[in-house]
């Protein structure tokens, strides 16, 4: 499918910002389930330097340093992008989640350590002896890991309520678990717990996703948000992305940005502010069918 | 040989406390072994009573020169007290040798893994690691993936060993992120041979002076300049090891920086300095990995300027140790050493780590789970921290079935980052107390650094008495340390202390003049707060004294009121705050002023502040001017005794408190040099004095005094500003207002008159660089030539004469107002560190289903 994203972010402060650093991950990344085809990227004010590079997960990132007083920092990036759909699978069929380490651990051989690498706890994702006794329910013995994946994230969907209230960036996933509610961002982050709980490769992936309006109404501009869901790897799919927020397993809706451990790898834009007292965000982003 | 062995009754004593195990001092025959002869019998020859003085003035220097004192720390929470023991550690040549091969091999060894790990990562590509070890790691650095390898290697490498029962040294812990406490032992030494120099010397034991100036000058060719501006980044005065980061900075002539005086740029980082930015050619860092860069790394604490990864890319030799270097510091890399060392070097490893298993690992958590009891689980990445600071780790035996059951899952669930360690046993060596030498058990840090000739070992270190029933890392609670002795099988060479540098060196030193910005902000106060102390002080002296002469009910006691009050006040003071104020009868409101309540400027709070930015500045100022403010630490029994003592009392203590500021600003006037430091010293004294007399004179004659409260208000005023004399011997008069005003308003060479120091302030700001912006004044030029020209302009007689005193009230006011604006105007202008600092901006994913 062809989609134009769209992605708008604009910074309002109190008082002036004397000078500002950026790191930022708002170009997406061709993967074997996307082909970027045009990328634009406004800032304004104009930062003085820029860096662009790929970080440690393969993403693409960029350094802006701003250095002229500003109350008004906007970030506009738009791609083209080809998404191809998920072609059928027998999940069942993936190497047992208890049996990954012939194939990450090989003895004598080659260790895929991008892959190992995503084995690990994170600062955002370190499990709870609750959270892996939650995950142990979904990854049951000898199953195999997409197939128990994508139960915990239907789990998520089910047991878990959207909540845009009950926590902020910060709220740490044990809340999250605590009550049951939380945002894209926070049952991503809980279910990568889960899996690395049990030693499963699982990473967040920073994006998009096509929203449709309710029927017969129009689409809203820029009512849309940046999303995030997971992807857990097996032998046979490799990475194969599980969105538990809508209960599904991505197909050709969703737009990757960038993948790392957790959302601290990922941050679509962080900064560090000179001045700037209080700031107002307000983000549009439009997902549309090209 | 045995008539030089010291007084029987030390050694019998000493044997006696024998317990076994592995003894540094007396071989397992119980004969001292021959490398500690000399020490023995230079110390046999020295008194029982010359020994306990030397152990007291170790002690006494200890305090003096403040190791390890956390100066901001609760006083009444004294936990850690830093000691120093007349006995050191001593080792042989013949043992120095090998452990200074040991370490070197070490250094470079973890200098192959760091370069491996952030760079091709084969080692974990091809089984040698195991890939979750490292990337469990928080002191994993990602950001630093391909930038550490071009830094030039490991700079610093430090560690803790000790000696188990069997003989044989082991490693219990590894240091390769800072520098890991190197100038507590370089401190330790300096007071070491301070008190006990003649030892030393009858030893033959090897000086550090070398070993520093050749890590000084392997830096400066690693900066790629020859006057090289270097500078120690520090987490700033809060932090533990910041005595040690302030004694190594100011002994190898470093500018000490914290990340906000530091501001990057493309590939460059510069200093902020009142000159404006000065570009750095090498940091030496001596803040955590993890905290060096907000930008890119951790997001939730950091020390150092934002972009500085960013800056690495571009300039990767520009910080040492490289970012990132911490990882090697993780235990569970232990039990591979052996192996990497044949793998990586081609050598067999001399040195291994204390027995320990990584908890990553299915096989070794089986194998610690048949001998849980004898192990103690510790986390993986500790953090390199203060000497002694090691924490103790869990110990299976001491704990109830549930714990050890819930420590179990723990491990199953998080062992990546965790190990078990093997208790080793520890060495005893003598340390002196109550008269007599006793064996305790103890660990040593030793530091090595790389030099023009491949990686050196320092000839010293750090030793510390633990307790081995708890520790398996040098942790020492009691922070009971001793120095640590190298024998030379050759003749010392002259004394050399990097504190007279050489002639070609002197360049070097005088990068130390740049002022950052910071310390310019912490002098301004440092004079602001020695002249609000001055001038409360006084404000009380006067008011205190006008009680105890008894002079009649009314003799001047309104008018001293009038200028107690307006002190407990400042601009958020309601009209309640002020009634309740007015409501105290004299001598609460005297000890509110001293210690109590809310307000900002109680004498207690400013004295605190005095010490506080004094010690902050501390390598601006002299020792000796240093040491006039020690009064005011807080736990001093002079400030102790100020916040206790009675009314009667009170005025000596003032006495002494005022003439303790008066011999700092003598001190200074004296003996600081007239840079930028000094203007900016003076400029806060000059506005706060300036602010103080303005106050007071408005509080006292406006609204305008009847005739007998005029006279002691005039009088009050005079003694005030220290202008009494002044006066009389020029007017020979009872005090008149228009004089005295004249006196106090307009003579500038009044050096108490308000014009004096708004003159003086003016004449130092005309000293500090960038005046103008383009053609317009900057703001604190604009407002300072406003206060003096409406000080100058003053008619004091037409204004004596008016009967309700509106030109004095409205001059007054203005000074008052426009003050404070001038205190921020030459802050924005020239320290830039207003209350915007640096924070971290984020937003979060929340598309709905």
């Amino acid at each position: 499918m062809m989609l134009d994203v769209s992605h708008r972010t604009f910074y309002r402060y109190t008082s002036p910002v004397v000078q500002s650093q950026h790191l930022i991950h708002l170009t997406p990344r061709s993967t074997a389930r996307q082909i970027v085809k045009h990328h634009s990227l406004i800032i304004e004010p104009a930062p003085a330097t820029r860096y662009d590079g790929i970080d440690a997960f393969g993403n693409h990132i960029a350094i802006l340093d701003i250095e002229v007083p500003h109350k008004e920092f906007v970030l506009h990036a738009r791609t083209s992008v080809e998404t191809l759909a998920l072609s059928p699978l027998d999940l069942a069929a993936t190497t047992p989640w208890d049996r990954l380490d012939s194939a990450l651990a090989p003895v004598g051989g080659i260790v895929p350590i991008d892959v190992v690498q995503y084995r690990c706890v994170s600062r955002l994702t370190t499990p709870s002896l609750g959270i892996a006794a939650y995950a142990a329910r979904s990854f049951t013995p000898g199953r195999g890991v997409i197939e128990a994946a994508l139960d915990l994230t239907l789990r998520i969907y089910d047991e878990f309520t959207f909540d845009s209230t009950a926590t902020d960036v910060s709220t740490p996933i044990h809340d999250v678990f605590a009550h049951r509610r939380g945002v894209c961002q926070d049952f991503a982050h809980f279910a990568l717990a889960c899996c690395r709980a049990m030693r499963v490769p699982a990473r967040y992936v920073s994006g998009y996703i096509l929203t449709r309006p309710p029927p017969g109404q129009p689409r809203l501009q820029g009512a849309d948000a940046s999303h995030a869901w997971l992807s857990v790897w097996s032998p046979q799919t490799g990475w194969f992305d599980l969105d538990p927020t809508n209960g599904i397993a991505v197909s050709d809706e969703h737009v990757m940005v960038a993948c790392g451990r957790d959302f601290d790898d990922v941050s679509p834009i962080s900064g560090m502010l000179l001045g700037g007292g209080d700031h107002d965000v307000s983000v549009g982003v439009d997902v549309v069918p090209a | 040989m045995s008539s030089t062995i010291p007084g029987p009754d030390l050694l019998n004593a000493y044997r006696q406390s024998q317990t076994g195990g592995y003894d540094e001092l007396l071989d397992r025959d119980g004969t001292p072994r021959r490398h500690w002869l000399p020490f023995l019998s230079e110390l046999g020859v020295l008194s029982d009573a010359d020994r306990a003085q030397r152990a007291m003035r170790l002690d006494r220097r200890v305090r003096e020169i403040g190791i390890a004192y956390d100066v901001f720390a609760d006083p009444t929470q004294n936990s850690q007290q830093w000691q120093l023991d007349l006995v050191p550690i001593i080792f042989s040549a013949a043992e120095w040798h090998w452990l200074e091969a040991a370490l070197v091999q070490r250094a470079e060894l973890f200098d192959a893994v760091l370069n491996d790990l952030y760079g091709e990562q084969q080692l974990l590509r091809d089984g040698h690691l195991p890939p979750e070890l490292v990337f469990s790691d928080s002191a994993y650095l990602r950001a630093c993936q391909g930038v550490l390898p071009q830094a030039g290697g490991l700079r610093f490498y430090a560690a803790d060993l000790a000696r188990g029962a069997d003989g044989q040294w082991r490693v219990i812990d590894n240091h390769a992120e800072t520098l890991a406490g190197a100038g507590f032992a370089l401190a330790n030494r300096m007071v070491h041979t301070h008190v006990a120099g003649d030892l030393f010397n009858a030893s033959n034991a090897v000086r550090l002076a070398a070993y520093f100036q050749s890590l000084q000058s392997a830096l400066t060719a690693h900066s790629g300049r020859d006057n090289a501006r270097i500078a120690l980044l520090t987490p700033g005065a809060h932090h533990e090891d910041y005595f040690s980061h302030a004694y190594m900075a100011r002994y190898l002539g470093y500018l000490l920086v914290e990340g906000a005086d530091l501001r990057t740029r493309g590939g460059q980082v510069f200093l902020k300095t009142l000159e404006g930015l000065k570009e750095i050619d090498l940091i030496v860092r001596c803040v955590d990995g993890r905290a060096s860069d907000p930008l890119e790394l951790d997001p939730a604490g950091y020390d150092g300027p934002s972009g500085l990864v960013r800056t690495c890319r571009k300039s990767p030799k520009l910080v040492v140790n490289a970012i990132g270097s911490a990882l090697v510091q993780n235990r569970g890399l232990g039990p591979f050493l052996p192996q990497l060392a044949r793998h990586l070097l081609g050598e067999d490893l001399k040195l291994e780590d204390a027995p320990r298993w990584w908890l990553g690992d299915t096989a070794s958590r089986r194998h610690v789970d048949e001998r849980f009891d004898h192990l103690v689980i510790r986390k993986a990445q500790e953090g390199t921290g203060r000497p002694g600071q090691a924490a103790l780790g869990q110990d299976t035996r001491s704990m109830s079935e549930a714990e050890r059951d819930l420590l179990k899952r723990e491990i199953a669930l998080h062992g990546a980052r965790l190990v078990a360690e093997e208790k080793i046993g520890f060495s005893r060596s003598p340390v002196y107390a109550n008269g007599s030498l006793t064996p305790q058990p103890f660990a040593v840090r030793l530091f090595v650094t790389r030099t023009a000739t491949g990686y050196a070992a320092m000839p010293g270190g750090l030793a510390m008495t633990i307790d081995p029933d708890r520790a398996v890392a040098l942790s020492a609670p009691d922070g009971h340390t001793r120095d640590v002795w190298v024998l030379s099988d050759a003749e010392q060479g002259h004394h050399v202390s990097l504190w007279r540098p050489a002639l070609e060196t002197a360049r070097v030193q005088r990068s130390q003049r740049v002022i950052q910005s910071r310390v310019a902000d912490d002098l301004f106060w440092l004079g602001r707060y020695c002249e609000r102390a001055d001038w409360t002080m006084r404000v009380l002296r006067s008011s205190l004294r006008r009680v105890a002469e008894d002079n009649g009910p009314d003799a001047g006691l309104p008018a001293a009121r009038k200028c107690l009050e307006v002190l407990l006040t400042d601009e958020e003071s309601t009209a309640v705050d002020k009634a309740r104020i007015a409501a105290l009868d004299f001598d609460a409101l005297c000890n509110r002023l001293i210690r109590g309540g809310r307000a900002s400027r109680t004498l207690e709070r400013t004295l605190q502040r005095v010490y506080k930015v004094a010690y902050l500045a501390r390598d601006r100022l002299s020792l000796e001017a240093f040491q006039t403010l020690s009064r005011f630490r807080p736990g001093d029994p002079w400030a102790v005794a100020l916040s206790t003592a009675k009314p009667g009392r009170v005025l000596d203590l003032l006495d002494e408190g005022l003439a303790s500021i008066s011999a700092f600003n003598g001190l200074m006037h004296e003996n600081m040099t007239r840079n930028f430091g000094w203007s900016i010293l003076d400029m806060g004294r000059r506005l706060e004095r300036a602010y103080n007399l303005a106050e007071a004179m408005l509080e006292l004659f406006i609204p305008v005094p009847d005739a007998e409260n005029e006279q002691s208000s005039l009088m009050l005023l005079l003694e005030l500003a220290d202008s009494f004399i002044t006066y009389r011997s020029r007017y020979r008069l009872d005090p008149m207002l228009a004089l005295v005003l004249d006196l106090l308003l307009l003579d500038e060479t009044n050096p108490r008159s308000l014009s004096y120091q708004l003159a003086a302030f003016s004449r130092q700001l005309d000293t500090l660089p960038e005046g103008k912006q383009g053609v317009s004044l900057t703001d604190d030029r604009r407002l300072i030539l406003a206060l003096l020209t409406s000080i100058r302009l003053a008619d004091v007689e037409r204004i004596a004469d008016e009967p309700k005193g509106e030109t004095l009230e409205a001059l007054l006011r203005e000074q008052i107002q426009l003050l404070p604006q001038l205190s921020d105007a030459v802050t924005r202008h020239y320290f830039n560190l207003t209350d915007d600092a640096l924070h971290r901006a984020h937003m979060r994913s929340e598309n709905a289903p």
